[in-house]
């Protein structure tokens, strides 16, 4: 059993404060987002509706913790029907600030950058549509570099920046390049394939 | 209808347009045009040889499009009054018709639409509703899957006197459907469409439900719901039956309805809240619970009769609790539909709340107004020594001025409900409002601002909403600082600019002007007229030298009183945060040219007896 008064309910205030986050309230819970919603056709456990609930409910361990607050593609199909007008894709990404601010570790796929290799060409960050990318000054093995940066609350794992980097230096945390490939090869060979 | 009809009192004019609307409460005149039936109505006898005749077949309206009409026809079989017409937009003049009426000779082509006065004591306005358009909300294939309808075609399909002679059929196939889903909510509580609930949905779909399941034992009937909202008497009753009767009710409303082409049953998804999964549910027909919509040509009956609108579209009632069946035109009334969506019992009791209300007008040899009407010192007003002016008939709300040049204006009485917008913005000072008066608004002033006026924030406010939000603040107990002082007026249209001059001329550290949002304006335009006024006048003080923190406008309704506190927070807290010498450097420095500008003020009749009285000093 939740007891609730232990929730904070200062969480929605905080989240509503934030540019996106402003709607949150709005939502009667009427279920539009999780029939409309992509992502749970592949996660059955994803639940936009809930998360938000769970917002305005005050869980901020709950919501900040969740895997789900990454999962979210921006594919804004929920957006176009939700009859409260919610951007939930914005405020989603208001849930992974709050959460990357607060210390917690992005628990959904992401792009990551081996700063090593990195030549800072800069290609990623004109890619990206989520202007997740940036070029940073950092301390790499002991020498100052300009490297890529990815932020994970931007970022949507879409893998434009991974498939464009010209020293192979991004990748997506789910899905690199060496699993994609491994998959590809194990796929039947277009021959096998029964017609 | 047919009673009405029979009634010695009650005189019916369908097919009638009205065109035009004059005078006011008790002496009402109203342009009628009564439309061409092509059909003579004194020899008619509704007989209905004719329709057969017809080579002509238009979808029928009544019938929601779903059965075909001829192009001579009454609306549906209970029309009163019983008398055919002719759509001559379809008809092809072919005098079929005329044959088949035969020795009743009621058919005349050669009629033209007519035009009468009527002298009248009172007007209801029961226009009624609309349907939403479903096939706006593309998701949900309404116009494309034809097992897609909404639930007036079902009505209609369900209806012993309809197409189908009661026997429910499906549009794709003409079969029974044995599983069928309802769809609440279609167009209503949607931010796209429209945010209000139409009430009375959830009522009918369960009605509906109800009737099906009772009829066919073994349907499989769902209903999806966002929230089931029947708050009337017994209403919670009959939905405890529908549930009980086997009738499915599932929360979350549907994303997406697909059809299977090859059987044309359509596929509903939605999340269900209770299991917190998604669902789809296969279904032969689904019917959409459509919001109810005002009339496409509400803004026309809007502009004809001074009937303002609601933010949703439907008309404005005088007072939402108080006088929830007056419209704010004295003399005409409110009646179902029109006002806000309603059901049956409502709407009934509305339309006999209206009729009495206009009743007590008709039986009345006198009718008592407020006395707080505008009054035309005609040796002022510029118009009688024949100069072209007008200004006071533009800004009325409720056109109760009538400028000739020539003549003084002059101001229906009882048209006039005392915004005194009029008095504010005639430039001749030649107009007064009965009880609030110049000298007594400037004799207020001077008493309030009487002892360390720099110290002081003038408040003016309107009756309805800023003057109840100050009251709602004080029974909410949302304190506020004591430097305050109010000053109420009717509306805001009332404030004139010239108050504000003297306020600050007696220096006033702040003033501040107060009305309700335009939406809740009392007086259905005077909130703009001040609101326009208030946006010229913030510049000029600023062309004066007075620094802009120091004038507010603020719009505040009677239900804000935290909102007021705020506001007379803030402005407590900007005074005293100046310099108090600058503040009065500042005074005596703009003093000047606000003596220029108020030099007029003493002109108005009484005015100078006012400043001389020097109250409270």
């Amino acid at each position: 059993m939740r007891r609730l008064n232990e929730c904070d309910p200062k969480f929605k205030d905080q989240v509503m404060a934030e540019p996106g986050g402003e709607n949150l309230i709005r939502c009667y819970a009427c279920g539009t987002c999780m029939a409309t919603c992509l992502i749970r056709r592949s996660d059955p456990e994803y639940n936009p509706r809930r998360i938000m609930h769970k917002a305005i409910l005050g869980l901020r361990q709950d919501v900040l913790s969740s895997r789900q607050i990454w999962m979210c593609s921006a594919c804004d199909d929920c957006y176009a029907h939700c009859p409260q007008n919610i951007h939930i894709s914005e405020l989603f990404k208001v849930f992974r600030t709050i959460a990357q601010h607060e210390g917690f570790k992005p628990t959904g796929p992401t792009a990551r950058v081996n700063e090593r290799t990195c030549v800072a060409c800069g290609l990623c960050v004109e890619v990206c549509p989520y202007q997740a990318v940036e070029l940073v000054q950092k301390r790499v093995l002991g020498q100052n570099k300009t490297v890529s940066q990815v932020n994970a609350a931007l970022c949507m794992s879409c893998g434009l920046c991974a498939a464009s980097c010209r020293s192979a230096s991004i990748d997506l945390t789910d899905h690199t390049d060496e699993t994609l490939l491994e998959r590809l090869q194990a796929e039947p060979q277009p021959e096998e394939v029964a017609v | 209808m047919v009673d009405a009809a029979r009634h010695p009192n009650i005189k019916i004019l369908s097919y009638s347009e009205v065109k035009r609307v004059e005078g006011f409460i008790g002496n009402f005149r109203v342009l009628v045009e009564q439309k061409p039936r092509y059909v003579m109505a004194d020899r008619c006898n509704g007989c209905g040889l004719c329709a057969p005749e017809c080579p002509i077949e238009v979808p029928n309206e009544f019938e929601e499009g779903i059965a075909p009409r001829k192009a001579i026809y009454i609306p549906h079989s209970q029309s009163v009054p019983l008398v055919y017409t002719i759509d001559m937009d379809n008809c092809i003049q072919c005098y079929k018709c005329v044959d088949a009426c035969g020795k009743l000779d009621a058919i005349d082509f050669s009629q033209q639409p007519t035009q009468t006065w009527l002298d009248v004591g009172s007007i209801v306005v029961a226009t009624g509703f609309d349907s939403f358009d479903p096939s706006t909300i593309e998701e949900y294939g309404y116009g494309r899957f034809p097992n897609v309808i909404t639930t007036l075609e079902l009505e209609r399909i369900n209806n012993s006197a309809g197409p189908t002679a009661g026997k429910i059929v499906r549009p794709s196939d003409g079969k029974l459907p044995q599983r069928v889903a309802f769809v609440q909510c279609v167009g209503s509580r949607d931010e796209h469409y429209n945010a209000y609930c139409s009430g009375f949905c959830c009522m009918y779909t369960i009605k509906n439900a109800v009737q099906w399941k009772q009829t066919h034992p073994d349907a499989d009937i769902t209903i999806f719901y966002m929230d089931i909202r029947t708050p009337g008497k017994s209403y919670e009753e009959f939905y405890q039956r529908a549930r009980e009767m086997g009738i499915r009710f599932i929360q979350g409303r549907p994303s997406r309805i697909n059809e299977d082409p090859a059987t044309g049953n359509l596929l509903v998804q939605a999340e269900d809240l209770a299991l917190g999964e998604v669902i789809e549910l296969e279904s032969e027909l689904v019917v959409l619970s459509t919001a109810a919509v005002p009339r496409a040509d509400a803004d026309q009956v809007s502009t004809t009769l001074n009937v303002s609108r609601s933010p949703g579209g439907f008309f404005m009632e005088y007072h939402p609790k108080l006088r929830p069946v007056d419209s704010p035109t004295d003399g005409v009334f409110l009646a179902g539909a029109a006002q806000g969506p309603k059901d049956i019992p409502a709407s009934v009791a509305q339309g006999s709340a209206a009729a009495s209300r206009a009743a007590r007008i008709l039986n009345a040899q006198k009718w008592e107004i407020e006395p707080i009407v505008a009054h035309v010192w005609e040796d002022r007003c510029i118009s009688a020594q024949g100069k072209k002016c007008g200004i006071c008939a533009t800004k009325c709300p409720y056109s109760a001025i009538v400028v000739e040049q020539g003549k003084a204006a002059r101001v229906t009485a009882a048209k006039c409900h005392g915004c005194g917008g009029c008095v504010a913005e005639c430039p001749h000072n030649a107009i007064t409002q009965m009880h609030f008066t110049d000298a007594q608004i400037i004799a207020q002033l001077h008493a309030l601002l009487a002892k360390e006026p720099e110290k002081k924030i003038l408040a003016f406010m309107c009756h309805w909403c800023s003057y109840g939000g100050a009251d709602n603040a004080g029974t909410s107990h949302f304190e506020y600082p004591a430097s305050q002082r109010g000053l109420r007026v009717m509306c805001s249209a009332r404030m004139d600019q010239d108050f504000v001059y003297e306020a600050f001329r007696l220096g006033a550290g702040m003033v501040l002007v107060s009305g309700c949002h335009p939406q809740d304006c009392h007086y259905i335009s005077g909130q703009r007229v001040g609101a326009e006024r208030f946006e010229k006048l913030a510049k000029r003080l600023e062309d004066v030298g007075i620094s802009p923190q120091r004038f507010r406008v603020e719009w505040i309704s009677a239900a804000e009183g935290s909102k007021y506190a705020q506001v007379i927070h803030e402005m407590d807290e900007a005074l005293r945060g100046m310099d108090p010498a600058a503040l009065k450097e500042e005074n005596s420095r703009v003093r000047p040219e606000l003596e220029r500008r108020l030099r007029r003020l003493v002109e108005i009749p009484s005015v100078a007896h006012a400043l001389e009285l020097k109250i409270g000093v």
